[in-house]
């Protein structure tokens, strides 16, 4: 099983890199989970062509009691992937890193991976590593490879930096392993050779350079991937390239 | 309201189950949390506190240290102590300020054990779930950890009498009452031998054990999970069940003019004990129902004589369930809601912690339903084993 955890800077497209690789890894004819660990619930949409499923925070503010199936947390999207959404406490109060841990603990208490039997997991995180809540998708047991979306932005490359640090400083705990760096393209001047300096004193690999592309935001707003709007495009290309590429290295045939 | 106690006492948490199951087996205990989560435990929960030496640690969580995250004093404090009494492991015990920062304890615990060489164990728990859970946690995860393979002890005779695992005993269900002594004593009444008892009277050496016996015998909700882990490793099956002696409790029933089965009687407590006793005093011929608040097993083997359950974890559900009994066998903490003159008491430990501690009876005699139990599933079990040399035979 191929568990990966996507990190980035808040708004660098963590969730469109995400959901457009759950898609490529469903395309090639993967069982993919993809949870969304983020209060604005809104990883998963793309997959679900705008219809959202309902956060599992939202669950327990309704109900006050815990669900007893997968039926009610989750809902199957684009290519079979199944998408839930962690959500978060109401804006302002609580704790939402508690809340992804919540999750977590939830999802294994309602056999999560012995009910799927998951090829993929892929765990599309909150900006930061922020507090213990949000490092929980690369404790043991859950993501075994993290992935950094970033651009060539000063602020994108100080976050993945932080991020980097995060990781490594738990390296005596089993946690997960920074693979690598996706280049998220913003189009600034010398992004490539910014993103691969950083890179390098990283001892990193970009292993995918996404451009900026137009195709993206026309399928995004029918409520679906490129993946799904058109798995010819070039754009689609490249995440079907990073799916294999993944699934290569796991071992993983397609 | 729901999840409020107002009346009554609540159970012991799931830190308390946690070192209730592995207070005897020379391991080092930390509860993280600030200081005084130990004094309730060695005050309330834990009889043996002031006569055999424990390893219970507290590990005095500040503030600075929750906010910023500073699980690294809580490692060096750690690794200098455990490091200089060399305990058999390290349990990392979850409390509520740990849990809501979301503390990795099985990270920990991994590193200790990764710079010491010492068997680490990292507990979620988190003060707000039942004892059940923790015990069930605790004596799972030493199962899993250092439960071996059968070992052979010279030529089998075939008199040897049945290897029995008791999994689930402590002092929050069983007191401080001479409970193992007496299922040993029963054990051997009946042809059989405690193998591994999880975990009184009982050391690591003996926990290691565990994979020699022929059954299990599931004694309380805490014995769940090692029952699962050892048929999962090893294929021994399990049973649910106490032997008990219901006659005590059936003459205090006499006394109220219940003797003729014709009063409706809710015993209240820990489910595997409450069935027990239930079952045990349908042998007599009075009729309980039992109502459980705890966690409990959802497998239909733990009620085989169907006796009428109630789970709820509300108060105002067993408010309502009492006043609808003429009789009601419980701790003496469910008096204030229970009407005068119902309660017939039977204290428990996890509920009233060392109140009536010399008022806890031991019930354990009789019981020739477990033994017919443990018989048939024994036998079942041997019949799946594949009979030596008889592959290939014509």
């Amino acid at each position: 099983m191929l568990k990966i955890a996507v990190y980035g800077k808040g708004g660098i497209g963590k969730s469109t890199t995400t959901s457009n690789l759950a898609a490529a890894f469903a395309k090639l004819g993967k069982k993919v989970i993809q949870i969304g660990c983020d209060p604005k619930a809104d990883s998963t949409m793309n997959l679900l062509k705008g219809k959202p499923v309902s956060p599992v925070m939202n669950y327990y503010r309704d109900n006050d009691r815990e669900p007893e199936s997968l039926d009610e947390i989750s809902k199957e999207g684009y290519g079979g992937v199944v998408c839930i959404e962690t959500g978060g406490p109401t804006p302002g109060l609580g704790c939402a890193g508690r809340g992804i841990i919540t999750t977590f603990t939830l999802l294994e208490d309602l056999e999560l991976f012995e009910t799927c039997k998951p090829d993929v997991v892929l765990y599309d995180v909150l900006g930061d590593v922020v507090c213990g809540g949000f490092a929980a998708p690369i404790r043991e047991g859950y993501a075994e490879k993290v992935l950094i979306v970033t651009s060539g932005e000063k602020m994108a490359l100080y976050a993945a930096n932080n991020i980097c640090t995060a990781v490594r400083n738990f390296a005596d705990r089993g946690y997960a392993k920074v693979r690598g760096l996706i280049l998220n393209r913003r189009n600034v001047d010398n992004e490539y050779e910014k993103v691969k300096a950083f890179a390098d004193e990283k001892g990193l690999e970009i292993v995918a350079d996404i451009p900026r592309c137009q195709d993206i935001n026309d399928w995004e707003d029918k409520g679906m991937t490129v993946i799904e709007g058109n798995p010819e495009l070039p754009i689609s290309k490249i995440y079907l390239d990073l799916a294999k590429k993944l699934l290569s290295e796991d071992g993983q045939s397609y | 309201m729901k999840q409020t106690f107002a009346l009554i006492s609540t159970y012991s948490s799931d830190q308390f189950g946690i070192c209730s199951a592995l207070y005897e087996l020379g391991g080092m205990v930390i509860i993280h949390d600030a200081s005084g989560c130990n004094s309730t435990y060695t005050t309330h929960d834990e009889p043996r506190w002031y006569d055999m030496d424990s390893m219970v640690y507290i590990s005095a969580l500040s503030r600075n240290e929750t906010i910023l995250g500073r699980d690294s004093k809580l490692i060096e404090d750690i690794l200098d102590t455990a490091g200089k009494y060399r305990p058999k492991f390290v349990a990392i015990v979850g409390a509520p300020v740990p849990y809501m920062i979301g503390t990795d304890y099985k990270a920990i615990a991994k590193l200790v054990e990764d710079k010491l060489g010492i068997p680490g164990f990292g507990f979620d728990s988190n003060g707000m779930q039942y004892y059940t859970r923790g015990m069930r946690d605790a004596l799972k995860a030493v199962a899993e950890r250092f439960a071996v393979e059968r070992t052979e002890s010279g030529e089998e005779t075939g008199k040897e009498p049945i290897k029995v695992n008791l999994l689930g005993v402590t002092p929050l269900d069983f007191g401080m009452t001479g409970a193992v002594g007496s299922l040993k004593k029963w054990l051997a009444e009946h042809g059989m031998v405690c193998n591994s008892c999880y975990a009184m009277g009982c050391d690591i050496d003996e926990i290691a054990k565990a994979g020699n016996a022929d059954i299990s015998l599931v004694v309380s909700y805490g014995g769940t999970g090692a029952a699962k882990v050892l048929k999962e490793r090893f294929g021994i099956p399990y049973v649910y069940g106490i032997p008990m002696n219901a006659s005590e409790i059936a003459e205090k029933i006499g006394d109220r003019g219940g003797a003729d089965g014709s009063k409706d009687i809710v015993i209240i407590g820990e489910q595997v004990y409450s069935l027990s006793l239930a079952e045990a005093l349908k042998n007599l011929g009075i009729k309980a129902r039992v109502l459980c608040q705890l966690d409990r097993v959802r497998d239909s083997k733990v009620n085989e004589e169907k006796i009428e359950f109630i789970y709820t974890p509300e108060e105002d559900d067993v408010i309502k369930e009492t006043k609808e009994a003429d009789l009601v066998i419980a701790d003496p903490l469910y008096g204030p809601i229970c009407g005068a003159g119902k309660l017939i008491e039977l204290p428990h430990m996890a509920f009233s912690g060392r109140m009536f501690e010399n008022d806890i009876p031991n019930l354990i005699g009789d019981g020739e339903q477990i033994y017919n139990r443990i018989m048939k599933e024994v036998k079942r079990s041997d019949e799946q084993k594949p009979t030596p040399g008889f592959a290939g035979e014509t």
